[in-house]
């Protein structure tokens, strides 16, 4: 009777993989319930989409982004405000991975895990989502792209709220075009270039090789160095836009002289470069409201000698993504360490209960204090010196311009990146067009609208 | 957009008041759930002497402990003696309702009763010596004095919760089920009231012929099994009310089942002789379904008797388990498993010819329990279940149409409008009902093929929430973990394997069931014990819960006291 008795303890393995499916299956349902319930299939949720009784989306100043009325998913009235903000709001089908209306899809759709989808009060309402995007300087940006594509971003360095973040190719989601899928128009139109893109750099990545240089080379200010318009490296030419003759650090940068920061790259090395490119934030993803940014990418592993230089000047196959480059700026700004940028300012729940509110959170240090005055100050001699302080009047702006060679018979891509050092203005931004050619003129233009815009308007 | 009813003032209020009885069903489902399992354990018979042996040489005493006793020179035997003329398992002393009873079991050197020797069964008295080997043992009654007292009187009274007041609180939960279901969708309807009056009927006829005619003193596992089947009523109710009458009906039967069975089994004897011809019966009744069987949904599993479709092999789940089980003297005489296994393999071959491949899953790893509890095998079991393995690779490889099922496994979301259709509408409708669910008639699961039998977890999750979901799936590893609890505590072997594996396939088929339609493990389509729909497996639960109920001690205690 014992041992049969003791051998009955069988049932307790049985037991245990009961428990342990059933940890599978509660662990699914307290992490992706909203997943599951927002289908389109789900009848609780009536109407053409998961959205149909999803709450409003709302912009910094409170104008209706998006809401839900009879079952049908409305956007806002002015057709360039809907293709500005698309890419934060969304579209209705939920292809737009990025946007609100799919990332926080459980929430708008009023799933929580308390009640399902269900309201005891009898009436299934979502919550309200209000972005910290200003709609106006986004559809400014948008206006400013004009035919070309790229991405464009601004956001306020120490609280962390994004203003502006537009991303082109895009559609109207009011009026989806038959031909989506098929005409080449909108290719990558689902995609949020701010947070999901990394492009070539050019020039701006020469403030990731000043850092360096400032860090590791005591008498680097003191230095001249010699541009005749190239240089050979085994047997390879890097070559300048210009010949500048003999040239300090300081006017290097700001002239943006390829000869000087190819040959930093080769003499700081490998590791160096390597080393201040990860302190600066590449080849690492970062979280936007729980949206994984796409990576910036500095890799010298396999270069050669000459390829190391073309990586000091943003060639070779550096990439950086313009999120990035924002919160760089920002850190810069800030003495080093950036204020993560965010863009979901509260989740508001029917009932008025604010379960997600946006704030300021510092990220980890992206630049040292000193090396952070100093590129500061460099940034804002590019301005006075060269770019022209008539870009921003008024703002104190430190800057970098970059044109990017992407090859295939393409333009090269034109980038602007800085940010006002007066603290009443506390704006970084980042902008970057494609086949723009020279980032002054093509990204420059943008950048100058929406940091006059975004003083304005804060005042 | 609802259409605007006149009483829009009282609809929310309403609503919220539903709310509110669906939270309170859910906290007094895990309290009755959790109060029966105390009650459970603590109702359990101490583990103190039955009787004493005295060895007549030392006069040393040796406490008997259970109700079957295996008594040898191995360390496995309950009551092990030292002697070297003992056989290793060489008799067994067990208690039967006409006395102690002493079997030889093919021991080399006999079993003798005051110098008699028993061949293979004698009686034994108290003051009667039986000798064993060249060791002589005199049976005496235990007396206070032979053993220590474990718990004084009053912690052993101390707060057995009372059967009327658990079943009472059962019937509380399903008035406030009753409730849901007749607002439905937020008028009143009086159609669910006719099963939930029938249901309440029929419990408290059982439970006042339980407790008041045959005068049982334990009712938990029949409250348990009412506050499962009241909430698998009241559900169907509220999707079909037809399908409520079915299940009430198949309840009755079921109830029978239960109130047949439960005699049946308390003469080891007459159990032992029908044995075969169950087996038989089983065999044969397998063969006619394979011959007669109505294919449905792609197994063939089903007869057709005049206006009533029966599922042959739910009955035979209970014949498996009455062939399966033995008591402890036939244990120790026919070691091999030979037959049983060849029974097996017939019962799943025929499962598998009917393509009812859940069904043959469970019926195996009632096998694999009853196979381990009879031989302790370990290398057995191993062996079996190698070839079995062996056996579901040939199958995969010869028919790649079975190995399909498994392809939509953990990518049920990739197929949501295919082969994982059923699975992406359970999770879809379970995390719609939240912790404390939609309320009864709400949902929409019911309309999805399968939703009020293979898919009713998520029925219930929809309907009623998670929470009362997992204290349903939850009582019933309950019951299985009582089961184990209690199984030297039973009166014979029989009663340990046979409660053992009835449990085992009840919660396996709970983890086929649940984890199948929530896509932890793949769809097998098997229904929920007690809760879906569907007549046969009904009737079949009661049968299985038949055998725990059996291997409590107290079932048959209470017969004694009165006749």
């Amino acid at each position: 009777m014992r041992t049969t008795g003791s051998r009955s303890a069988v049932l307790y393995l049985l037991a245990i993989g009961f428990l342990a499916g059933l940890c599978v299956f509660l662990y699914g349902f307290l992490f992706q319930g909203g997943d599951w319930a927002m289908q389109s299939f789900n009848r609780h949720l009536t109407g053409d989409s998961q959205l149909t009784a999803a709450g409003k989306i709302y912009d910094r100043n409170g104008v209706v982004l998006a809401k839900s009325e009879n079952g049908k998913r409305l956007y806002n009235s002015d057709e360039e405000i809907r293709r500005a903000m698309l890419h934060t709001v969304g579209d209705t089908n939920g292809y737009i991975s990025t946007g609100v209306q799919y990332s926080y899809r459980s929430q708008m759709g009023g799933y929580n895990l308390l009640t399902g989808l269900t309201v005891p009060t009898g009436k299934p309402t979502g919550s309200d989502i209000t972005l910290t995007l200003d709609s106006a300087l986004c559809k400014t940006a948008y206006e400013k792209m004009g035919g070309y594509n790229g991405a464009a971003a601004l956001y306020n360095y120490k609280t962390g709220q994004i203003l502006c973040m537009v991303s082109k190719p895009g559609i109207d989601p009011a009026n989806v075009p038959k031909d989506i899928d098929t005409n080449p128009k909108y290719e990558g139109a689902y995609l949020n270039r701010v947070l999901s893109s990394s492009y070539t750099p050019g020039s701006i990545f020469k403030l990731v090789t000043s850092a360096a240089a400032i860090e590791n080379i005591p008498d680097i200010y003191s230095r001249t160095f010699h541009c005749s318009g190239s240089i050979t490296v085994n047997g390879n030419k890097i070559t300048c836009t210009e010949a500048h003759g003999d040239i300090n650090f300081r006017d290097g940068l700001a002239k943006s002289c390829n000869i000087v920061f190819a040959e930093l790259a080769m003499e700081l090395g490998k590791d160096k470069m390597t080393a201040e490119a990860n302190q600066m934030g590449f080849n690492n993803a970062y979280q936007a409201d729980g949206i994984k940014t796409a990576k910036s990418i500095y890799d010298v592993s396999k270069a050669e000698e000459n390829d190391l230089g073309w990586s000091g000047i943003g060639q070779y196959t550096d990439l950086t993504n313009p999120y990035h480059m924002m919160m760089l700026m920002g850190a810069i700004a800030n003495g080093g360490v950036p204020v993560q940028p965010y863009f979901i300012g509260d989740i508001k729940t029917s009932f008025g209960l604010s379960v997600k509110k946006g704030e300021a959170k510092d990220g980890a240090r992206m630049v040292k204090e000193s090396t952070a005055a100093a590129l500061k100050d460099m940034m804002r001699y590019n301005v006075t010196s060269d770019y022209g302080d008539s870009m921003f009047p008024g703002l104190k702006v430190c800057a970098k311009t970059g044109t990017a060679e992407v090859g295939g018979g393409k333009k090269p891509n034109g980038w602007m990146v800085g940010f006002s050092s007066d603290p009443k203005t506390p704006y970084a931004f980042a902008v970057v067009i494609e086949q723009g050619n020279y980032g002054r003129t093509s990204a420059g233009k943008i950048a100058s609208a929406i940091m006059a815009q975004a003083a304005k308007r804060g005042k | 957009m609802l259409p605007e009813l006149p009483a829009i003032h009282i609809q929310p209020i309403l609503s919220v008041v539903l709310f509110a009885l669906r939270i309170l069903i859910a906290l007094l489902s895990i309290t009755v759930v959790w109060r029966c399992f105390v009650s459970l354990r603590r109702g359990r018979r101490r583990e103190d002497p039955v009787m004493m042996l005295e060895e007549m040489s030392t006069h040393a005493k040796i406490p008997v402990l259970y109700w079957e006793n295996s008594i040898g020179r191995s360390r496995s035997c309950d009551i092990v003696l030292p002697d070297s003329t003992v056989s290793r398992d060489h008799a067994v002393l067990m208690r039967r309702e006409s006395g102690w009873l002493i079997t030889d079991t093919n021991s080399k050197a006999g079993t003798f009763v005051n110098g008699r020797k028993a061949s293979p069964t004698a009686r034994v008295t108290p003051g009667d010596v039986i000798a064993v080997g060249s060791t002589a043992l005199m049976l005496r009654r235990a007396h206070e004095g032979d053993f220590k007292k474990r718990r004084s009187l009053f912690s052993f009274q101390k707060r057995i919760p009372a059967p009327i007041r658990l079943m009472t609180t059962v019937f509380l939960i399903q008035i406030l089920l009753a409730v849901q279901a007749c607002f439905a969708g937020g008028s009143f309807h009086s159609g669910p009231l006719i099963p939930f009056g029938a249901m309440a009927a029929l419990e408290w006829v059982f439970y006042f012929y339980s407790m008041r005619i045959l005068g049982r003193v334990s009712f938990e596992l029949e409250t348990i099994a009412f506050l499962l089947s009241g909430i698998g009523i009241m559900l169907l109710s509220g999707a079909d009310v037809q399908l409520a009458y079915t299940q009430i009906a198949a309840m009755a039967a079921g109830i029978l089942l239960f109130c047949v069975m439960i005699p049946f089994m308390g003469n080891l004897d007459r159990v032992t002789k029908w044995r075969l011809a169950i087996g038989i019966a089983a065999v044969i009744l397998f063969a006619v379904n394979l011959v007669f069987g109505v294919a449905s949904h792609g197994a063939k599993n089903w007869i057709q008797a005049g206006p009533v479709r029966i599922q042959p092999s739910e009955f035979i789940k209970i014949a498996f388990v009455f062939a399966g089980a033995s008591t402890l003297d036939r244990l120790q005489t026919a070691k091999n498993l030979t037959e049983f296994i060849g029974f097996s393999a017939l019962c799943i071959g025929s499962l598998f010819l009917m393509r009812d491949f859940g069904t043959a899953s469970i019926f195996f790893l009632t096998f694999l329990i009853i196979a381990f509890m009879r031989s302790g095998s370990v290398r057995t079991i191993a062996l079996i279940c190698s070839s079995a393995a062996l056996g579901a690779f040939m199958i995969l490889k010869f028919m790649p149409y079975i190995a399909d099922r498994f392809s939509v496994w953990r990518h049920v979301w990739e197929y949501a409008d295919s082969t994982g259709y059923q699975q992406t509408r359970v999770l879809s409708y379970a995390a719609s009902g939240g912790l404390f669910g939609t309320g009864i008639g709400n949902g929409y699961l019911k309309n999805v093929f399968a939703g009020t039998s293979d898919l009713v977890f998520g029925m219930i999750c929809e309907e009623l929430g998670l929470v009362a979901a997992v204290t349903v799936v939850m009582s019933i590893m309950i019951l299985a973990l009582y089961t184990r609890l209690d199984a030297t505590r039973s009166r014979s072997t029989f009663y340990s394997i046979s409660s053992c594996s009835a449990a085992g396939m009840l919660l396996f088929q709970t983890c086929l069931n649940v984890f199948g339609a929530t896509d932890v493990l793949p769809l097998t389509g098997v229904t929920l014990p007690f809760i879906s729909a569907g007549g046969s497996s009904m009737v079949a639960v009661w049968g299985l819960l038949a055998f725990i109920k059996a291997s409590d001690e107290r079932t048959y205690a209470a017969r004694r006291r009165n006749g």
